[in-house]
């Protein structure tokens, strides 16, 4: 073929020949490229199966609208990935760069294959010059990952200080680096002909390569030439080997990640699935691998180590030895252990027509893949599920564990065990009398349901609010807003129960759901529609776990309410707050129920407020510690969270810190003690700072009104 | 090893008592029953010698209807089969009385080892185990914090005052339990499941062949005097207030 004949390209019909200096490899190429689809498919199909050999059943293809939503948004869109800037700026180059290249091979292909004119004039030219720019947006992505990964190395991308990279994570880094980098020598090789002998005038638009090739001149023509066909059969390779490499190595992500994306749970956040028949299920809780749901495992091959689950989580932090990813990678070796085993043992059953012998785990799956310490280490925080880029369950894991420990073995801490026994004889943690419940509201004139059921609001005080001394200062400045208000609410007094929270997340299914049920009873014989908590436990058991025992209420939290009143003129502010002020995100209102602006627009409604954010605020708070029955437990090991959380409100400057929970109170009190700044720091309920504000509250003497 | 333990079914230690207006007990409506925290470490104690030897643990308690809940309590944490003696005639019986209906309904088991708490929070008389043992002819430990059985020998351990003393004994025998001896599991879920199923023989009086004739009565109960309020002592500073103070604790409290 001559080099400079029969191309037909010239200004105003600006283009390339494509597959140029390889026309007759096309067969040879569709060959290999049949044999990287078949390592390929093969490598999924076994992938399948194992995904398939073991797991309970659950539905997770139902709603298809919003599942492909979800697999626009967090899949194509990347949005959960883009919540980190770094991370996510290089991840997006590769994945936006690698799409679009992956589209212009398709054309080229296309094009070579059916003859189709796309390559010529501006279209041709717009065309190379996207390429060049997603190639080289590629090549940045895969330095920036590089400099992360060996130069930089966050701890999250290891576990305690330790890096955590295998040979594979360098492989894939490697191999779409060279498969850039090939092409665009590629590129400058057929470019020194194409300028030198064909005479093409519009090479700049490919800028990269022709920068390249510029480092060609004198290398003679039929060099060139050989060297672009060793280059075009390694770019090919390169390739191919990527495609094939695919499901053995970390690329699966490719294709498990986004399926996550579209299974994801439909359920509102945080709400755990009740344990359904009590009387003959044989038995409860995830003792064993196979008791997760087929999805629950899953997740596992949906991760990719890039730890944003441990970067924030409490227990890891605080020196705990949980870590949401080491939990995810544990459960993902164990499976694949498991699952090899299990199908192989059936091949063999096949064979000889028996029935399959499962051997039993070399380890168990809660106590030695998963350490207890590690299990009972979680606070249900959400900071690793809300943060997850590829939307892994892990709480839900927890739990399950949990209730296998609690339910079916009874062995955990002595303090929780005391802690249940209290909720099963006095409805609440402390093991209080039960008749005291409604001591606290006799002052303030404060009617039960029994002896009035006409009114909007049931307030559900909760334990801490009915009896913890701070609790109940909340309960009793929420319900003075209220009366102030004009707002006409009632309680349940004696008859009001705990909301089983602690319990339910500390793995006691049962006993949550008796008092669960024994709360819905009482309230649903007094007609209650609408219900004010101040505790956010109890406010998320409420309004997403009560419905799946037939309690269906509109349920708000005290500071909605007060938000509402304020924004409605119900209630005036007046008395200044002094000093530097801080909101603590409870995990349970924010990433559990998204309840981020109204205790903060509540606190700027406070005439003379100073807010600052700590560290850590919104999605990306730190919790206190107390979450999922934690505040029930010892913690014995590593640094106390409420500690290191009263660190950060004193690293804002903060003098108070808001709260909008009574276990975030007690915490963020005790943070302050420990730390030795009582005199000048102090943790208050938002109900609490709003009452003040309001400034209606009669001072008894005048020493008093002076020492407020 | 064949093992009994003796519970009874008393109010919750934070339930609110109210003395009924006659004086002749207290109101019972409203009130949690739970078992007795020191029979629950003999539950405990008797669960924990079956696990090691074998055999089985029969659960017994006297009580009226309400009972049945507390054996179903000993029975999910890992007993075999209870006996409730319930008739009127024995509830609120003397220690005396309770101890003769136990003491038949036992004698048919002969137990290996019988265990007991060592008193009862509600009236806190602390007698049935040893006549118990009495009217069983048995050798006895009472208030026992640690126990050790080998063979047929056993080696009962208790706290007196500034010491621990280590008895030797033989089976069978009867051993009250003291806070210390052990740590009362949880129960289980499947546990409490199958407790539902577990059989319980209900006894009456005449089943048993027994007459009840108090040998001790309750004359009158009577709620402890109300606790007199706080009060504030009001001064221009602290010199006056800590007059007033001495003041009132000299003439009026009389302790200084």
């Amino acid at each position: 073929m001559a080099l400079n004949g029969g191309h037909g390209f010239g200004p105003g019909y600006e283009g390339r020949e494509v597959f140029w200096n390889a026309h007759s490899y096309e067969a040879v190429l569709f060959f290999f490229t049949a044999i990287a689809l078949v390592i390929f498919a093969y490598g999924i199909y076994r992938r399948w199966r194992m995904w398939k050999a073991l797991g309970l059943p659950e539905n997770r293809t139902d709603k298809a609208g919003e599942r492909i939503k979800s697999l626009l948004v967090n899949g194509l869109l990347q949005a959960r990935t883009f919540r980190e800037s770094y991370a996510g700026i290089f991840h997006g180059l590769i994945f936006f760069g690698f799409i679009i290249l992956i589209f212009g091979a398709a054309i080229d292909a296309t094009q070579f294959h059916f003859g189709l004119p796309f390559f010529h004039g501006s279209f041709y030219l717009w065309f190379s010059l996207v390429m060049e720019i997603f190639g080289l947006a590629v090549l940045a992505g895969v330095i920036l990952a590089v400099i992360r990964r060996y130069v930089w190395k966050p701890d999250l991308l290891g576990y305690r200080g330790k890096p955590d990279n295998r040979p594979d994570d360098a492989i894939v880094l490697l191999l779409i680096a060279l498969i850039i980098v090939t092409g665009f020598i590629i590129e400058a090789l057929r470019l020194h002909v194409n300028v030198n002998v064909d005479g093409f005038t519009w090479e700049h638009w490919s800028f990269a390569g022709y920068l390249l090739s510029k480092t060609l001149a004198g290398v003679d023509i039929g060099t060139t030439m050989t060297l672009h066909k060793i280059m075009w059969w390694g770019h090919a390779a390169l390739a191919l080997a990527f495609i094939a490499y695919i499901p053995y190595s970390r690329l699966l992500h490719i294709i498990t990640t986004p399926a996550n994306h579209y299974l994801l749970s439909l359920e509102p956040t945080g709400t755990l699935k009740p344990i359904e028949d009590f009387e003959n299920a044989e038995s409860f809780g995830v003792g064993r691998l196979e008791e997760f749901t087929w999805k629950q495992i899953f997740d596992s091959d949906a991760c990719t180590r890039c730890g944003r689950c441990q970067d924030g989580c409490p227990a890891y932090l605080s020196g705990k030895p949980l870590s949401p990813k080491k939990m995810i990678q544990d459960i993902k070796e164990h499976w694949e252990d498991r699952a090899a085993k299990i199908l192989a043992a059936k091949a063999l059953a096949k064979k000889s027509g028996g029935e399959p012998e499962i051997p039993e785990p070399d380890k168990m799956l809660v106590g030695e893949v998963i350490d207890l310490h590690e299990l009972w280490a979680c606070t249900n925080c959400m900071y690793c599920m809300e943060n997850c880029p590829a939307l892994i369950e892990h709480v839900p894991k927890i739990v399950g564990m949990r209730q296998y420990k609690v339910l079916m073995e009874a062995d955990f801490s002595p303090e929780l065990q005391l802690t249940y026994r209290n909720m099963e004889n006095n409805s609440n943690p402390w093991g209080i009398g039960a008749h005291l419940r409604g001591e606290w509201a006799k002052e303030l004139g404060i009617k039960t349901l029994a002896e009035n059921p006409d009114v909007e609001y049931l307030f559900y005080v909760g334990c801490a609010g009915s009896l913890d001394d701070q609790g109940k200062k909340v309960s009793t400045a929420f319900a003075k807003i209220l009366q102030a208000a004009g707002v006409s609410f009632g309680i349940l007094g004696e008859e009001e129960g705990c909301c089983g929270d602690s319990a339910m997340r500390g793995g006691n299914e049962y006993l949550y759901q008796t008092q669960a049920q024994m709360n819905i009873e009482v309230m649903n014989g007094y007609g209650v529609k609408k219900i004010i908590c101040t505790c956010p436990h109890g406010y998320n058991a409420l309004k997403k776990d009560y419905p799946h025992f037939g309690g269906n209420y509109e349920v708000y939290h005290h500071t909605e309410i007060i938000a509402k009143l304020i924004a409605e003129g119900k209630i005036t502010l007046k008395k200044p707050l002094e000093g530097v002020t801080t909101y603590h995100d409870s995990c349970f209102l924010g990433r559990y129920n998204g309840i981020y602006d109204q205790p903060r627009n509540i606190l700027k409604s406070v005439p003379g407020t100073r807010l600052v954010e700590m560290r850590s605020n919104h999605r990306k708070s730190f919790c206190c510690g107390a979450g999922g029955a934690r505040m029930w437990m010892e913690e014995d090991i590593g640094e106390r969270i409420n500690d290191m959380r009263t660190d950060q409100a004193i690293e804002a400057g903060a003098a108070t810190i808001a709260v909008g929970c009574p276990f975030c109170l007690t915490m963020m009190a005790d943070g302050i003690k420990d730390r030795g700044k009582e005199e000048s720091m102090k943790s208050m309920d938002i109900a609490e700072i709003v009452w003040r504000s309001m400034d209606l509250e009669k001072a008894t003497t005048a020493e008093e009104a002076k020492e407020e | 090893m064949n093992i009994v333990a003796c519970v009874k079914q008393v109010p919750d230690t934070e339930a609110l008592i109210k003395v009924k207006a006659d004086g002749s007990g207290i109101e019972e409506g409203g009130i949690k029953w739970v078992m007795n925290p020191y029979d629950e470490f003999g539950v405990e104690e008797a669960l924990k010698l079956k696990e090691k030897f074998g055999g089985e643990v029969t659960i017994v308690s006297v009580g009226p209807a309400r009972a049945l809940e507390t054996i179903r309590t000993a029975l999910a944490m890992g007993a075999e089969k209870g006996i409730h003696i319930s008739d009127p005639s024995l509830d609120n019986a003397d220690a005396y009385n309770t101890a003769k209906a136990l003491a038949t309904a036992i004698k048919g088991l002969s137990p290996d080892i019988i265990f007991c708490g060592m008193r009862a929070i509600d009236d806190d008389a602390g007698q049935v185990g040893s006549v118990l043992a009495e009217l069983l002819d048995l050798p006895s430990v009472t208030v026992v914090t640690k126990l050790e059985v080998e063979g047929t020998t056993v080696k009962a351990t208790k706290a007196i005052e500034g010491a621990q003393v280590t008895y030797e004994t033989s089976l069978p025998c009867l051993i009250t339990a003291a806070k210390g001896l052990n740590e009362p599991r949880y129960a289980s879920l499947p546990g409490i499941m199958k407790a539902k199923k577990k059989p319980v023989d209900v006894k009456d009086a005449a089943a048993l062949g027994i007459t009840v004739e108090p040998k001790a009565k309750v004359v009158k109960m009577t709620p402890p005097p109300e606790r007199a309020p706080g009060k504030k002592i009001d001064g221009a500073d602290p010199a006056e207030k800590a007059a007033k103070l001495v003041k009132l604790l000299r003439e009026e409290a009389k302790v200084i």
